[in-house]
């Protein structure tokens, strides 16, 4: 009797999956989901997406080892004027609110110049594995998001330059970004 | 035939590689960087800055930095300036007429 129930039971279970498993192929083949930028995931897919990243770094950044100086001058200097040519464009800069890429791009890219509060991620938060996500994303990048990964041209050094810009951007006014983010160190004024 | 082939497809990779590690190097933006615009931090409030503060050191560094190369590009045209006159004044000039002069 009770092995009945159970022999009923799998059958029960493989049908579901058999199910499951046809009508997602199927949806996938129909083309049906839009696939176009300007028309946003739904809340399933996004909430399966975003978990999907954010576990995915959380578990690959955990064991990297947060350089001790990341507030020295000189990471501040080299990370704004890497940050101004690489990143500014999507993540914005002090005194500019959009781009053509924080229109366009889905999902959009972060305003890194705001504090994390205001946009809605926690990457300004000075802890430990707020650090590590940066240098992993820039080192990395993101599947499907428009974030490239900046590892194979850039030594970690070098991102990390770039770790301790983002840990000062948002306290910065767009004058003293200018300034840190120049890269050329010869003054304006000078006329030669 | 494919032993021919296989150095110089290596050499052709191997180019790409270079070249696209060389594609970010900083000197590459060094073309349409802007310098930095120091004359704002005038405008900012002194009593406000706090010269421990990382971002202050880094302000300060950048404009120290460029004031120093200012100097030593208004020292170097100083220098070439008075080396051309130096020559000028001790350079004679010979005239048709066989007959020298200092160009001032």
């Amino acid at each position: 009797m009770v092995e009945k129930k159970v022999q009923s039971c799998g059958k029960c279970l493989v049908i579901t999956a058999s199910i499951v498993i046809l009508g997602g192929l199927a949806f996938l083949y129909s083309g049906f989901y839009p696939m176009g930028a300007d028309v946003p995931h739904n809340s399933l897919t996004y909430w399966v997406l975003e978990t999907l990243r954010e576990r995915s770094i959380a578990r690959a950044a955990s064991n990297i080892q947060v350089p001790m100086d990341l507030d020295s001058s000189d990471r501040l200097l080299k990370g704004g004027a890497d940050y101004n040519d690489m990143c500014a464009g999507c993540h914005l800069k002090p005194g500019k609110t959009q781009s053509d890429f924080t229109l366009g791009l889905y999902p959009s890219p972060p305003n890194l110049s705001l504090d994390g509060n205001d946009h809605g991620h926690d990457n300004h938060d000075e802890s430990n594995y707020a650090l590590q996500r940066q240098f992993w994303i820039i080192k990395h990048g993101i599947k499907a998001s428009g974030m490239p990964a900046w590892g194979p041209g850039h030594d970690d050094e070098r991102i990390w330059n770039m770790v301790a810009f983002l840990k000062h951007l948002p306290e910065l006014s767009s004058d003293e970004y200018q300034i840190l983010s120049a890269r050329n160190v010869v003054l304006q004024e000078h006329g030669h | 035939m494919k032993t021919k082939i296989l150095p110089g497809v290596t050499a052709i990779m191997s180019l790409v590689f270079a070249l696209s590690v060389q594609a970010h190097d900083p000197k590459e933006h060094m073309k349409d960087a802007d310098a930095p615009d120091c004359a704002t931090m005038k405008n900012m409030d002194q009593s406000k800055m706090d010269m421990d503060d990382p971002v202050t050191q880094a302000m300060m560094q950048k404009c120290m930095k460029g004031m120093h190369n200012m100097k030593e590009m208004h020292d170097n045209d100083e220098t070439v300036h008075d080396a051309g006159q130096e020559n000028d004044e001790s350079e004679g000039h010979t005239n048709d007429d066989g007959s020298t002069h200092n160009r001032h």
